[in-house]
């Protein structure tokens, strides 16, 4: 199995440091998110491709036994699918959907550092502006006067939406495939 | 304490449900021969257990109702009455409205409904005629009986019945609450006066909270006779005291009871003068004569001994002593061949084993990387063994497929009856074994199709006699292993079906060409379609055209296959064929692009290379000439999409789905591999063409290709694409 860069950050966390950001970099913009979903960090790798997918599903991966997808964020919010380097990184974040927990992987193109994030320091998300979807944004954190999208994990990786997301872009490709 | 209860309702629940399946199967039986006493007794235990389980629980509803049906089996039994098709009618449906009491009662700890209510008064007064005129009648002979078997040593006068309980210890460690014993015995009579002993209770700071203590002395008046009342104590009987004195006892019993029990003779006799058990002259008397006529071991004589030696006895108690311990001699038994285990865990087992499959592979790769003789060997033997073990813990989930059958018997019944036709179900192969989940989802395909065969299959008497067959039809279910699956055979010697009609109603609903006419085998499948009936009158058993596609797709959801067969005048043959497994398959391992999938291997048929010449032609056309037969196919890389050049070799493999064959071309084939099936997440829950996903040797994930659809696809895609260029031209 692939080397752990940062294993299980989670097991470290208390109660009270709920304030806690995972900040990574998505197409050079610097993202955060809560630090409660996230299970583990792993390296990009072994990648199987899922046919007939829409770009935001890059495939799955065997996570110790377990077939895990993996989501391309940055072809998520509609940019353009973001570049393996060296530094690309798989996060496993679990998210609730109808009350059954999944996991699911997010390629990032590098893991910065956890944050602590005061609640006073951060600000409702704008209405518009930030060029992704205002509901995928829980919040905006300010970090050395800086602004840093804290994304809503539950909603980004929202897995109903995603599969109905995929299943509308393969009857897509198949109408395409008519003209 | 209220969790082990809570732990003990769900056995009474299961065990409810399993007995009244088994009484269901009994009588039956007895249709047949209705002079079987073994199976009447069957019956007759089963109630008991019921009614005697759900009054240690409380649950009044259901004590009432089956103590009647125990009434009437109890008169079948002494052969008061006599077994006909009315009785078993009402006591099947009488078994129906217990098993909606247990659900609806013990289950939800619900109150039935108004309609449940009216059936149970209408089953009640059916089942009245069968019971006795008087009740009392039995108890009142007993009573008579007692005074005229004793003899010497001078009767009490107490006309009520003397209980002594002493629980044991372990009695609510064991999930029983002394209470319900005692809420229970008040159903059958009164609790005249109660004394708790407390005499064993320890010092506070030995006391165990969750052991019983406690012991009670109970005057009872009833009717009941001896049997009835020592049942209420049946499930505690083990490691308890249990002493009950019939009214009129003998003094000696008395005395005998007294000094059998744990607490000192002068206390006890207090406590049941107290009661009003005994005249405090009937105590002195007794305690003066036992003390000259004293054995040497005196209190040690058990009272069951000095009871039978004085032939006071009942027979009937001795009779049910010996009923009881057939009965649990039988239980035992049946103890010591099954184990009873969550079926979580052993759903977890298998999962550990499908994991143990994919290490053992990635382990073998290794081997073969490094080329160490030794370690070769050491790797071949331990995927022997790896092998063994996955074979036998999917064996742990194998159950016989008769269980289901059998649930028919009283659906053919029924139906049968409904249908005012004589129809006979004929069982073979019950003893065939497949997977757990794969049984319990087939169950309402069988339905369909029993009910099926039953209404459209077989005429009724009097056109099978104008054909020349017996008038009684017969309807067949069969199950045999084949080559890793099982088939399932449902098989009517009915009329057969009408060719011709549907092959016009096909015409008429579009599925076939008007002048095109296929073989037999395709138009009798047809009626596996969506909304397909070629019935002329909808009954409320079938005939609307929903089923059969439900049917159909229930199968191939189970990866199974089902075909039809029919010959004019002899019957209809439905097979279904099943994996066996739903979690582990025999796949075959080939490569598009940089990726692997997996065809399951059942599927394959041959597999053979894509020469020069055929990929010149496949961009015209996509079908081979396979040794004079058109084979078509499908080219994975451009269906999947792969991007990157071609490889340079291609090969086909030859699939065979629903009859059909069919090519898929892929770059490289890698041979067999034991697939341990993973689901596909939620996320691709839309994805047609891949059915799972299994993880290689390797530690990669390989897509398990799901070869109807994807042969389905190529078909509408083509389709389609040939009508928008017929209108574009």
């Amino acid at each position: 199995m692939g080397a752990l860069i940062k294993k299980e950050i989670h097991a470290a966390v208390s109660q009270q440091e709920e304030g806690q950001y995972l900040t990574f970099l998505i197409g050079g913009e610097m993202f955060a998110i809560s630090i409660l979903g996230i299970k583990e960090i792993i390296e990009y790798g072994n990648l199987t491709t899922v046919p007939m997918m829409p770009d935001f599903i890059r495939g799955v991966i065997n996570l110790r036994g377990a077939v895990v997808p993996v989501v391309d964020m940055s072809a998520r919010f509609g940019r353009t699918a973001s570049e393996v380097t060296r530094r690309s990184c798989i996060v496993i974040i679990e998210v609730e959907a109808d009350d059954e927990k999944q996991d699911v992987g997010v390629v990032v193109d590098s893991v910065s550092e956890v944050l602590e994030i005061p609640a006073a320091e951060i600000e409702p998300a704008p209405s518009f502006g930030a060029r992704i979807r205002a509901d995928f944004i829980s919040g905006m954190g300010k970090v050395n006067g800086k602004f840093v999208i804290i994304l809503n994990a539950d909603r980004v990786l929202s897995v109903d939406e995603m599969a109905m997301l995929s299943g509308a872009s393969s009857t897509e490709i198949a109408q395409a495939e008519l003209v | 304490m209220s969790l082990d209860l809570d732990q003990a309702l769900q056995t009474y629940i299961a065990e409810a449900r399993e007995l009244l399946q088994d009484m269901e199967d009994s009588l039956l039986r007895l249709e047949v021969d209705p002079n079987d006493a073994d199976t009447i007794g069957a019956i007759f235990r089963a109630a008991h257990t019921i009614k005697g389980s759900a009054g240690l629980f409380g649950l009044d509803p259901i004590v009432s109702f089956t103590h009647i049906v125990e009434d009437v089996l109890d008169r079948v039994r002494d052969g008061d009455v006599v077994i006909e098709a009315n009785l078993i009618a009402v006591l099947l449906e009488s078994g129906d409205h217990m098993l909606h009491l247990v659900d609806v009662v013990a289950a939800q700890g619900g109150q039935l409904d108004a309609e449940a209510i009216a059936r149970e008064s209408g089953l009640r007064v059916r089942l009245q005629a069968y019971q006795d005129d008087s009740e009392m009648s039995h108890a009142v002979q007993v009573e008579t009986e007692i005074p005229l078997q004793s003899s010497g040593g001078g009767l009490v006068e107490t006309d009520n019945w003397h209980i002594s309980l002493r629980f044991g210890q372990n009695v609510m460690r064991d999930g029983m609450d002394p209470l319900s014993f005692l809420r229970y015995l008040s159903t059958l009579g009164e609790i005249v006066s109660i004394t708790t002993m407390f005499d064993a209770l320890p010092p506070a700071d030995e006391m165990d909270a969750e052991s019983c203590y406690l012991g009670f002395e109970i005057d009872f008046k009833s009717d009941a006779d001896k049997a009835t009342i020592a049942g209420v104590f049946e499930f505690a009987r083990e490691g308890s005291l249990i002493h009950i004195l019939p009214p009129h006892s003998k003094l000696t019993e008395y005395i005998e009871l007294i000094r059998s029990l744990p607490e000192s003779e002068t206390r006890l006799g207090e406590i049941l003068v107290t009661t009003g058990a005994l005249t405090q002259q009937e105590l002195e008397a007794g305690l003066s004569e036992q003390q000259t006529s004293a054995r040497p071991d005196g209190s040690t004589t058990p009272l069951g001994e000095i009871l039978v030696e004085q032939r006071s006895v009942e027979h009937e108690v001795v009779q049910a002593a010996l009923d009881k311990q057939t009965q649990s001699k039988d239980s035992k038994n049946k103890e010591n061949r099954y184990i009873r285990v969550h079926a979580d865990k052993l759903d977890e087992l298998i999962n550990m084993v499908g994991e143990l499959v994919i290490a053992g592979a990635g382990v073998s790769l290794l081997a073969q990387r490094v080329s160490d003789n030794g370690l070769q060997e050491a790797t071949s033997v331990m995927s022997g063994l790896v092998e063994e073990i996955r074979d036998g813990a999917l064996r742990l989930r194998m159950v016989p497929i008769g269980e289901t059958f059998n649930r028919f018997q009283r659906v053919v019944r029924d139906v049968g009856r409904e249908l005012g036709k004589d129809i006979e179900l004929v069982i073979t192969g019950a003893d065939t074994e497949l997977d757990k989940t794969v049984v319990e989802k087939i169950g309402d395909p069988l339905m369909h199709l029993v009910r099926n065969a039953m209404d459209h299959g077989i005429e009724s008497a009097s056109i099978r006699q104008s054909r020349g067959k017996s008038a009684k039809g017969t309807l067949r279910l069969n199950a045999y292993h084949d080559s890793g699956s099982i088939v399932i055979e449902i098989v009517d010697d009915g009329g057969g079906l009408n060719r011709d009609r549907i092959l016009q109603k096909a015409r008429e609903r579009g599925l076939i060409a008007p002048n095109v006419t296929p073989p037999d085998h395709e138009i009798f499948n047809m009626i596996f379609e969506a909304g397909f009936s070629t019935a002329e009158a909808v009954t409320s058993i079938s005939g609307r055209g929903v089923g059969m596609d439900v049917v159909k797709r229930n199968i191939t959801a189970l990866r199974g296959t089902v075909n039809l067969d029919s010959a004019v005048g002899q019957g209809t043959t439905v097979s279904i064929r099943l994996p066996l497994t739903l979690a582990i398959i025999d796949g075959f391992l080939v490569g598009v692009g940089k990726s692997s999938y997996i065809v399951p291997l059942d599927m394959v048929q041959e597999c053979i290379e894509l020469t020069e010449n055929d990929r010149q032609l496949t961009r015209e056309r996509s079908y081979l000439n396979l040794r004079g037969e058109v084979l078509p196919f499908v080219m994975l890389r451009d269906h999947f999409e792969v991007e990157g050049a071609g490889a340079r070799r291609e090969n086909v493999v030859v699939v065979t789905c629903a009859g059909q064959k069919a090519g898929l071309v892929v770059d490289e084939l890698m041979g067999e591999f034991q697939t341990v099936i993973k689901p596909l997440g939620k996320i691709f829950s839309t994805l047609r063409g891949i059915s799972g996903s299994t993880i290689l040797g390797s530690g990669e994930v390989a897509l398990i290709l799901d070869v109807p659809s994807l042969v389905q696809q190529a078909v509408n895609r083509e389709t389609h694409q040939v009508s928008t260029r017929q209108l574009t031209h």
